[in-house]
């Protein structure tokens, strides 16, 4: 919970738990298996090393990014509430 | 008439014949969905002025006898998580509820070249996960064809919109069914194409290494003219891949299928299987019989392993993927202000995801977390490399797969919410294609049960033979007689 900011309340944690553990106990029937030897597909493509040319580029989303903030300042910098208490 | 319910063809004829202009059109389809969708829900914006707005341009083509394209004018339905500039972009969540899109996804620039016309934007289950759109933190959608039933999901509003005449055509995307599963239960044809195909730039991230956009139509047809307009290489997404569709893929011959095989994969053929769903299989088994289709039973031994190895990769992604959503960049949710950065995010993120969401975030950080890692991600990682693999030897010995789409036709709302595990079970013939990132495309079957639901039949493809299922699809339309006739 930590890990994800999260805060789960006690019902709400309850009925959670219950549900993971029967998800995660589905999970186990992957653990019977020796698959061991196989390699691991570690995405949706079999392209490797998608590269461009290392030259100046004119992004086509220019300030899209900073446009889309919540909470800026007078120069478009992104405004957050205090990092350390 | 409702002109909704029109094909794309049909449509374009109406316009170019000046049986009525783009912009009569879009008012037609408002006053519509303004009766209707109360009752359906599919939608949750919608953007009147710039739908008539963008009608300006193709009336006047039109009236000074220029040619347009096919798409234009068509009045289309976008999932929610697509990005259409200065429209909200929500993906049906409560932490993206004032967030307005800054630029076009790259589907979406392709489609105003064409000069579509964007209706509004659709509900579906928040960050898309779920079948049965219920997971909207919004509201429901219902299924046109009976309202007390789920229209499927996570596209289940661009479904529910085509299916009732609100759109012409929708955009939706498949991550593990997202497409084919809504498209099976409301009627329609849903097309995931080959991983890579269709650019992912603009689409709100769930699962990278899984997520695809395709379209939900009311035919292969249909589905075939938008996936000519929407595929294609993009700088902005590394993982596309250019793939030309050919010339000739709204004139399949019937020749081009006489020497094909279909596999019939056991698994996807159990004892216990829904009796509409097995007699509308047995029907296009025999329809393609006719045709002289040359069948194979085959066997996908791990198929069983696909939703465990689906569902622990998924969520590992989404923690990753969801991160982003801190109340900080995107939008934010007012009255959940706070005066430290560590507290605002707890608190934008517990009251910003819904039940769902947080389920999957928690489970993923679970699955990657030391210690687990490798008895849960790096075996899931593993089955995924078989079940790919197993798809990979079969299709050397046929040339499609036909399977169900659904297991059942479409359930009913409430029925499956409260367990997840048989909300995650009702993906289980739509998921190892997309492990494997195969293309693959749900059609009407053309039988109904008795209560009128739709049921549907899957074609998988090889990889990067989209342009075979399409044909093969529209081919069996024009056996069965549903060749640019809606279902409805």
């Amino acid at each position: 919970m930590e890990l994800a900011r999260l805060e789960i309340d006690g019902r709400e944690e309850e009925k959670l738990l219950k549900d993971l553990q029967k998800i995660v106990g589905y999970f186990d029937e992957l653990k019977e298996l020796d698959i061991e030897s196989t390699e691991p597909m570690t995405g949706g493509t079999d392209l490797n090393n998608v590269f461009r040319d290392d030259k100046d580029k004119q992004g086509t989303n220019l300030g899209s990014g900073t446009n889309g903030f919540p909470e800026t300042n007078d120069d478009n910098f992104l405004k957050i509430p205090p990092v350390f208490e | 008439m409702n002109l909704g319910e029109l094909t794309i063809e049909e449509f374009h004829q109406g316009l170019v014949t000046k049986k009525f202009t783009a912009l009569e059109a879009v008012q037609n389809l408002f006053n519509h969905i303004k009766k209707t969708d109360k009752k359906i829900g599919a939608y949750l914006s919608l953007d009147e002025d710039g739908a008539i707005k963008s009608t300006e341009e193709v009336d006047i083509k039109i009236s000074k006898g220029e040619s347009i394209s096919i798409l234009a004018g068509i009045p289309m339905a976008i999932k929610d998580n697509i990005l259409i500039k200065n429209l909200p972009a929500t993906a049906a969540s409560r932490i993206l509820e004032n967030y307005k899109a800054s630029y076009d996804a790259s589907v979406i620039k392709k489609l105003k070249e064409e000069q579509a016309v964007f209706i509004g934007k659709t509900n579906m289950d928040e960050f898309a996960m779920g079948s049965s759109t219920e997971n909207s933190s919004f509201h429901i959608t219902h299924n046109p064809h009976d309202p007390k039933r789920v229209p499927g999901g996570s596209s289940g509003g661009s479904a529910a919109a085509v299916a009732s005449g609100q759109a012409l055509a929708a955009l939706g995307s498949d991550t593990g069914g997202s497409i084919r599963q809504p498209a099976d239960f409301c009627g329609l044809v849903g097309l995931r194409p080959t991983y890579g195909a269709v650019s992912r730039s603009g689409l709100i991230a769930m699962a990278s290494s899984l997520d695809q956009i395709g379209p939900i139509a009311k035919t292969a047809r249909d589905a075939a003219i938008l996936a000519r307009a929407i595929y294609g290489k993009d700088s902005m997404d590394s993982t596309s891949v250019g793939l030309d569709l050919g010339g000739d893929i709204l004139n399949p011959k019937l020749k081009d299928i006489e020497s094909i095989t279909i596999g019939l994969p056991i698994e996807y053929f159990p004892k216990e299987i829904n009796k509409d769903i097995s007699k509308g299989l047995e029907m296009v088994s025999q329809e393609f019989k006719n045709l002289k289709v040359n069948f194979k039973k085959i066997s996908l031994p791990h198929t069983k392993y696909a939703i465990s190895s689906y569902y622990i990769i998924l969520p590992a992604e989404v923690s990753a993927n969801l991160a982003r959503f801190d109340g900080i960049r995107y939008s934010r949710i007012k009255n959940k202000e706070s005066d430290n950065l560590k507290k605002l995010y707890f608190s934008q993120k517990t009251s910003g995801f819904g039940t769902e969401t947080k389920r999957r975030v928690i489970l993923g950080t679970f699955v990657l977390s030391s210690g687990y890692y490798d008895d849960y991600y790096k075996k899931a990682q593993q089955m995924r490399a078989i079940i790919s693999k197993e798809f990979e030897e079969v299709f050397h010995e046929v040339d499609v797969i036909l399977t169900p789409t659904s297991p059942t036709p479409a359930f009913k709302i409430g029925e499956k919410i409260a367990d997840p595990l048989a909300m995650y079970m009702s993906d289980m013939f739509t998921i190892p294609s997309s492990l494997a990132g195969l293309p693959a495309i749900s059609i009407p079957t053309g039988h109904k049960t008795e209560e009128g639901l739709p049921t549907s039949f899957q074609l998988i493809g090889k990889k990067w033979a989209d342009a075979t299922i399409l044909k093969i699809g529209q081919l069996y339309e024009k056996t069965i007689g549903t060749e640019g006739k809606t279902a409805f």
